[in-house]
């Protein structure tokens, strides 16, 4: 969680996932319903369809939201998995217990697990894997890995790893895809060819349109319902949405556009979905600049932006409102918008007294849709309050990059960080926050390597620390918008994983 | 006429030869490290040295050309930096979907624009022909994504008589192919159409005032029937000359159209590449849709060679 | 005598009013059109907003009539960098020899093999979306019909009584281009101009559309139309003023180039 590496590669994933992540699922053959062998589903398919298509299916060197959304869970598994509320759950590992001093789990895998190139699943295989993160991978995300000591293979079914110091985010982090395991003889051909244990097998990628995944009839756990899930990739929302509305595809995974919501809600043939996500939309300040020293400025551009409003103008007022860097789903969670409750007479009289009032602010952001829109309502918002704000497009994801997240070169900037559980890799000096606070890392030192309780109490502890420096303004956080036929169940109320999970899909 | 023939294949050479090299300098002097770039803003600098390496980055630009323009005469368009996989393929696979779709859209345009064009020269003095000038001037001036939009909404959405959006290859399922071809194909016809109408009326004009017409009509013909009998080869040369230069820059200008209908095309893959500094592809991209537009102009030449008894002689 | 010429002035009065909306913008807009206002976002047309109001609560004809100067500045980008490159070009293509004229009009002719999507976009990723690279863009890959325009108007001059007989009186080229040929291929440019403009207005949109145009906050109608989009089933109206607005000014540049090619244009003139 420390690691700079992680850190980096945050906001990458973070938009991406945000300005992409439109899941559909369309009946490619409805009504074909004879049924073949052992699954409800018979030979039943779907199509899922994504507003970014991946660049390459490799998620150990591609960056990008979009590879495991599609993969995780579905072609590759994970020795745990997050369940709907967010606890980890077994995956490939049946149960594990960890050390008295915290650094040694050890893992019982299952023993029926096998490899879509048909080679089984073994403790030796969970070796090669973990290891190869820290060899082969090349994505920043790779940093999480960093912890282990050492993993060895104590029988085919037993594994044991090592950590270097006692690491609650680590086995948390073993849920998203630094988790995948990998077969040994399968990873070739990553970018193009994938190979898993899990429920579904890669079958083709008709690049542009779509990827075709396959029900893995080998697989060790339960059969999923769909024969054959095509994910498709449209990249208006305007079309994904009439894709829906004319029957092409049945489900809208991640609406784009909240605004045009109306088409479905008015309409009994459709689902509606409503509920959270990762996805905190935050405006960064860069801490490293004089104007930001003052914790007054900092406090005032909080309190000078009416969220509800600014929700309701850049989002159609789906989302929610967060105090600060924690999701409801998060155990830590706690409400705590009122830090800095909208009072534009207090901010005007803060920005006075910390002689910010008139001082041109550099607001530089994303080409993304939300980042657009929420950009323009706050330059308004914060010239009332007596700032003013330049506004200056930096096309995403390669200006925006490297303009404000690695140089740095910014005063604020807007985007949705979507990483589960960020907080400390998003607030910190060598982040694009540069937001250098001693506090902030005693509690989440504390938090990582203390017990449950501590955990908790010491996330607790941060998230208000940052709300109360207003280290940042949160924004809101995005909703987990989902637009289906009515007859499609299993899809989540609440998008907190990296993956769609498509196994749970059933008609 | 063999000397012509000669001649501008010559020029379709060196043209093809300049153009290679102004598209490959163009990317040699984009800012920005492909291998960097693939690799994302934090990575070290010995695995950008690395991949520089890997992708033959570290050479002389010039051997770098040579070995660009070798696989493209093989028809080997390289490895994507970011993808990882071939690029002929995929460029190729989306060059038969752009073509496809602009042909479609070409045919409508011409159903559209020789009867309507020949109609409003034949009546360019009467209502009719003015009311038909009206609009197609007001044709012209649709920007073929909004009539995009305005087709799905109508059709699609509203009356339900064909898909929103969406591709089949044709022959994974003719029908299909069809079904989902039609509104956009219209999309770009009817705006084409509507440009293409006004050449063909100025064209069949010019050929009206022509003695030989003059003559015919003399004769007693109807002005339709003297066009018929005389006029229309000679009307057909300035209109195939503006036929090929609107197919060259649809190739390219259907991009809005594709994103509208969400069709895989040459210019949507344009469009990805730039968006993910995949710069080999995009080098390629640029210079297969370059090759595609100088051959468009010399067949054109060509068929005006055909088309033109005055030109075959050899004068120009 | 010569009977009005429609073409001319319905174009004429279009662009008349574009140009006098852009004008009057500078000192007088209904609202800021800037001005977010989130408590009457997506309101009606009436009395207080005309054309109602966008999801950001801005004055929707605000917008557009600041918008009108995006479109002229759009045009006026275009069809400048295109006239001051194509009709020296032209000019001296049609004034050298042979062979030097004959490289010209290829090189031309391989600038055509550029279209201006392809290059405008091109541009993008090298010097950032924005709507002068996007406009230098396309004013290149109009430069072409510009130059083959006027190379053919200016043979014409060329053959002249009065040419040649400043050549027979010695003149140098250069005079007799300034004196002699520009002035008469004025007619020719304006046409050009005019037709080149209509394109580069529809090239902005089609940009926009992209997200290769104008960036925001800057109104542009390309970007109202691109934005509008999610609202085409609750709020119609949004697609439909800059829709309109865009198709309107094309309409006005185009009818002005026709009319003012039919009025010079003598060739033409009986046929009316």
């Amino acid at each position: 969680m420390k690691s700079p590496f992680n850190k980096l590669a945050l906001p990458t994933r973070a938009v991406a996932f945000a300005a992409a992540a439109v899941l559909a699922v369309s009946a490619c053959s409805a009504g074909s319903s004879t049924s073949s062998g052992s699954s409800p589903g018979g030979d039943q398919s779907l199509s899922i369809g994504l507003v970014a298509e991946p660049a390459s299916l490799d998620f150990t060197t591609t960056d990008g939201a979009a590879i495991p959304q599609a993969l995780l869970g579905n072609v590759y598994e994970s020795l745990v998995k997050q369940d709907d509320s967010g606890k980890i759950v077994p995956s490939l590992a049946k149960s594990w217990t960890v050390s008295p001093d915290r650094k040694t789990y050890t893992f019982d895998l299952v023993d029926n697990a096998k490899f879509t190139n048909d080679k089984p699943f073994t403790a030796s295989d969970a070796v090669f894997s973990i290891n190869r993160v820290k060899s082969a991978w090349t994505i920043s995300l790779k940093g999480a890995m960093d912890v282990v000591a050492g993993a060895k293979a104590l029988s085919p079914t037993q594994l044991e790893v090592t950590l270097s110091k006692p690491s609650n985010d680590w086995l948390f982090r073993m849920t998203t895809r630094i988790g995948a395991m990998f077969s040994e003889s399968g990873v070739a051909k990553l970018a193009t060819d994938p190979i898993g244990t899990g429920p579904y097998k890669f079958s083709k990628w008709n690049r542009g349109d779509s990827i075709v995944l396959e029900r893995n009839d080998g697989y060790w756990g339960t059969k999923p319902f769909f024969h054959q899930i095509t994910l498709k990739y449209f990249k208006d929302p305007t079309a994904l949405n009439n894709a829906l509305l004319t029957g092409t595809i049945n489900v809208i995974g991640t609406v784009q556009a909240p605004e045009a919501l109306s088409q479905f809600t008015s309409n009994d043939k459709y689902q509606v979905i409503e509920g959270t996500t990762n996805g905190e939309v935050l405006l960064s300040f860069n801490n490293s600049r004089p104007i930001f020293k003052d914790i007054r400025t900092r406090q005032a551009i909080r309190m000078a932006i009416d969220h509800k409003a600014l929700l309701d103008t850049c989002f159609a007022g789906r989302g929610k409102l967060i105090g600060s860097m924690v999701p409801p789903t998060d155990p830590w969670y706690e409400d705590l918008t009122s830090i800095a409750p909208y009072d534009l007479a207090k901010a005007k009289s803060m920005l006075q007294a910390s002689g910010a009032a008139g001082k041109t602010l550099l607001l530089r952001l994303p080409t993304l849709p939300y980042a657009t829109s929420c950009g323009q309502v706050v330059k308004s918002q914060l010239e009332q309050a007596g700032l003013k704000v330049r506004i200056d497009p930096q096309e995403f994801p390669a200006a925006w990059l490297n303009t404000v997240f690695k140089n740095a070169d910014y005063d604020m900037s807007i985007i949705a960080h979507v990483e589960p559980r960020d907080l400390g890799a998003v607030f910190n000096a060598k982040y694009y926050t540069r937001y250098d606070d001693p506090t902030l890392q005693q509690y989440l030192a504390a938090a990582d390597s203390g017990d449950e309780a501590a955990q908790v109490d010491n996330m607790k502890k941060a998230a208000r620390r940052l709300s109360e420096q207003a280290a940042g303004d949160w924004l809101f956080l995005l909703p987990n918008l989902i637009v289906a036929d009515k007859n499609i169940k299993g899809l989540p109320q609440n998008a907190i994983t990296e993956n769609f999970d498509l196994s749970k899909l059933a008609r | 006429m063999i000397l012509r023939l000669i001649e501008r294949t010559g020029v379709l050479l060196v043209s093809l030869a300049v153009s290679s090299v102004l598209v490959f300098a163009f990317m040699a002097v984009l800012p920005g490290d492909p291998a960097r770039v693939a690799l994302g803003v934090n990575a070290s600098e010995q695995a950008v040295a690395e991949l520089r390496q890997q992708f033959g980055l570290d050479r002389p630009l010039t051997t770098q050309y040579v070995d660009w323009l070798g696989g493209l005469l093989h028809g080997d368009l390289g490895t994507s930096y970011v993808s990882k996989a071939e690029i002929g393929p995929q460029v190729f696979d989306r060059l038969q979907v752009t073509l496809l779709l602009v042909l479609a859209g070409m045919v409508i345009a011409l159903l559209i624009a020789v009867p309507a064009g020949t109609l409003m020269a034949a009546r360019h003095r009467k209502v009719s022909g003015l009311a038909l000038s009206a609009v197609s001037q007001i044709g012209v001036a649709v920007p073929a994504f909004l009539a995009g939009i305005l087709l799905i909404m109508l059709f699609a959405v509203k009356l339900g008589w064909l898909p929103a959006n969406g591709w089949t290859p044709p022959a994974q399922d003719p029908a299909m192919f069809l079904q989902q071809l039609i509104l956009p194909a219209l999309a770009l016809g009817l705006v084409q159409g509507a440009v293409l109408t006004r050449y063909v009326r100025s064209a069949v004009l010019d050929v009206l005032r022509e003695d030989y017409l003059r003559t015919a009509r003399a004769k007693g013909l109807r002005p339709f029937q003297a066009l018929w009998r005389h006029g229309l080869r000679n009307a057909a040369v300035p209109v195939v000359t503006v036929l090929g230069l609107q197919l060259a820059t649809l190739l390219i200008g259907a991009v809005v159209v594709e994103r509208v209908f969400v069709i895989p095309g040459l210019g949507s893959l344009l469009l990805d590449g730039v968006s993910n500094r995949d710069l080999l592809l995009v080098q390629d991209v640029v210079m297969v849709l370059v090759i595609a537009v100088l051959l468009v102009n010399f067949l054109v030449d060509l068929l005006y060679v055909a088309l033109d008894p005055r030109l075959r002689v050899g004068s120009r | 005598m010569r009977r009005l010429n429609p073409s001319l002035v319905a174009g004429g009065v279009i662009v008349g009013i574009i140009v006098l909306m852009a004008l009057v913008s500078f000192i007088w807009t209904p609202y800021d059109a800037t001005f977010v206002d989130p408590s009457i976002r997506l309101a009606k047309p009436s009395w207080e907003h005309w054309f109602g109001t966008d999801k950001f609560g801005r004055d929707v004809l605000s917008q557009i009539m600041v918008g009108s100067r995006t479109t002229l500045f759009v045009g006026v980008v275009a069809v400048g960098v295109a006239a001051v490159i194509g009709v020296p070009l032209g000019i001296l293509a049609a004034m050298v020899r042979r062979w030097p004229s004959e490289f010209i009009m290829r090189a031309n002719d391989l600038v055509l093999a550029f279209p201006a999507l392809l290059l405008a976009i091109m541009f993008g990723a090298v010097f950032g979306a924005s709507t002068l690279t996007a406009m230098i863009a396309i004013g290149i890959a109009s430069v072409p019909s510009f130059a083959r325009v006027i190379r053919s108007g200016a043979l014409q001059v060329m053959r002249t009584e009065y040419v040649l007989a400043a050549r027979a009186a010695g003149r140098q080229p250069w005079p007799i281009a300034v004196r002699h040929v520009l002035p008469n291929v004025t007619s020719l440019i304006t046409v050009q101009a005019s037709v080149s403009f209509a394109i580069a207005v529809l090239a902005e949109a089609a940009l926009s559309f992209l997200g290769f145009g104008t960036p925001p906050p800057t109104p542009s109608w390309g970007r109202m139309l691109q934005e509008s989009q999610e609202f085409l089933f609750s709020a119609p109206r949004l697609a439909i003023f800059p829709g309109v607005a865009i198709a309107i000014a094309v309409l006005g540049f185009n009818l002005l180039g026709d009319g003012l090619r039919d009025r010079f244009d003598p060739k033409l003139e009986d046929r009316r």
